[in-house]
């Protein structure tokens, strides 16, 4: 049927169904390659080598808008993200305060636990529920009271040295008055001599008084309570020295000295059992030996 | 019928013409879109494929559908073939009817296309399916429908440089 002189509208090539009929072969045969054995693999990767640049080229545009609007999004995003941030941070700080704060707690509470065990008259631990409200007076409430066997004059300790002594009791709660109180007086000893003197507050601090100007007293000796006034237990670090004043045209040397223990820093405390004045009661009788059963 | 078509003389159309939107078809969808975009945006190389084969079926025949489908399975890096099997079909329907085809007016002609645009995506899906790959879904035949929607508009458009007085 085709003639060389057809007119070229009539001259069509082979028939359109031939013609499908070999595509639909020939991707039948591609799509079989492809699926079962992925024979098409490196004609894909050769193509799509052949289309990078036209993918490159046609994604500029649209990478070159994104990041415009990025640079216009970008000063309120950061903004936000600062404020988030921020806020976070305040959120962080706090929990690390408060860990920070649990931590020197429980260190606190180890330390007043030893104390407890290797101190022969015993004691009760209790919490600093506040300060006195007088900014005159220097004391503590702690939550321990009558309910706890606590009686006035016991004396309180932290894990550093003595703070002060229970002066009132009410019935869930007691009042220590601090060393540094005006007008408490503590019996001291120079640990390192034995020379005893007496230990003022006065008010924000402690000092010595009435020490001989030729009293043997050393920068940093450790002031310890004496014993000797059936109060506080003999031994118990209360304060240093720290400078020394001898004055030729005075009678006594003055002495700055600093309390040992964190008068105003614990958050808790030991409150020692009174000294026993009773004689300690005899031991028990050892006991009969059990009749023997005979049988 | 209504005779409405060919109402006014259109100069021939170039070669160069048509392979120029074939490439412009390929470079749209190479574009990268948001993610859910391709739920419903239409094949445009398919649409492309069908305007010209009912309308210079001389110059665009099942061969040029294949080749231009091997084109598509690399661009949306399909399986090899799927695309190619699916054109080639499609373009032979519509080569059958091409003599009513062109008769239509357009919104007929929307109709057709949907159909044949369907038959596109049902070869795909059993082509996928037989190869193993699960159903996607029936939101897979979406795109036939906006694509349909959207032929007058491709018409209109590809006639825009071949009126025959220049705007």
């Amino acid at each position: 049927m085709d003639f060389a002189n057809n007119p070229s509208f009539i001259r069509q090539g082979p028939h359109p169904a031939v013609r499908l009929a070999l595509c639909v072969l020939l991707s039948i045969a591609l799509l079989i390659g492809d699926s079962r054995y992925g024979l098409m693999e490196h004609v894909r990767e050769a193509l799509s080598v052949a289309l990078y640049p036209v993918q490159r080229a046609v994604n500029v545009p649209f990478a070159g808008a994104r990041h415009v609007i990025d640079f216009f999004t970008a000063q309120a995003e950061l903004k936000a993200e600062n404020d988030a941030l921020k806020s976070q941070r305040l959120q962080m700080s706090a929990q690390l305060a408060r860990l920070a704060t649990v931590e020197r707690e429980y260190r606190e509470l180890r330390q007043l636990n030893e104390l407890k065990s290797s101190r022969a008259e015993g004691g009760q631990l209790a919490e600093v529920l506040y300060t006195g409200r007088d900014p005159f007076s220097y004391k503590l409430i702690i939550d321990k009271g009558a309910d706890a066997q606590i009686s006035p004059g016991q004396p309180v300790i932290d894990s550093q040295g003595l703070i002060g002594q229970v002066t009132r009791v009410q019935p869930l709660t007691a009042e220590v008055t601090l060393i540094i109180d005006k007008n408490h007086m503590v019996p001291v000893m120079i640990e390192r001599t034995g020379a005893r003197a007496i230990l003022y507050g006065y008010g924000g601090g402690v000092e010595v008084r009435y020490l001989p100007n030729h009293a043997d007293v050393q920068e940093k000796d450790l002031l310890v309570t004496s014993g000797i006034d059936d109060l506080y237990p003999a031994g118990l670090p209360v304060a240093r020295v720290g400078k020394i004043e001898r004055n030729t045209g005075a009678a006594f040397a003055r002495l700055s000295t600093s309390v040992v223990a964190g008068v105003q820093e614990s958050r808790f405390v030991l409150v020692l059992n009174p000294k026993q004045h009773v004689p300690a009661a005899p031991p028990p009788p050892p006991d009969a030996a059990p009749p023997r059963r005979t049988e | 019928m209504p005779f409405e078509r060919p109402k006014e003389l259109l100069k021939p159309v170039k070669r160069r013409f048509i392979f120029l939107t074939f490439v412009i078809a390929v470079l749209v969808e190479l574009i990268p879109l948001p993610a859910g975009s391709t739920r419903w945006l239409p094949d445009l190389i398919g649409l492309l494929l069908l305007y010209w084969v009912i309308n210079q079926p001389r110059r665009v025949n099942i061969g040029s559908a294949f080749l231009l489908g091997l084109v598509a399975d690399a661009a949306t890096a399909g399986l090899f073939g799927q695309h190619a099997l699916a054109y080639s079909i499609t373009s032979y329907l519509a080569l059958r009817q091409q003599r009513q085809l062109v008769m239509f007016n357009l919104g007929q002609q929307a109709l057709a296309v949907l159909a044949l645009m369907l038959a596109n995506q049902a070869i795909m899906v059993v082509a996928r399916m037989i190869t193993g790959a699960a159903f996607v879904g029936w939101s897979y035949f979406l795109p036939p429908l906006v694509g349909a929607l959207l032929w007058p508009l491709l018409t209109k458009l590809l006639l825009l440089p071949y009126r025959q007085h220049s705007v």
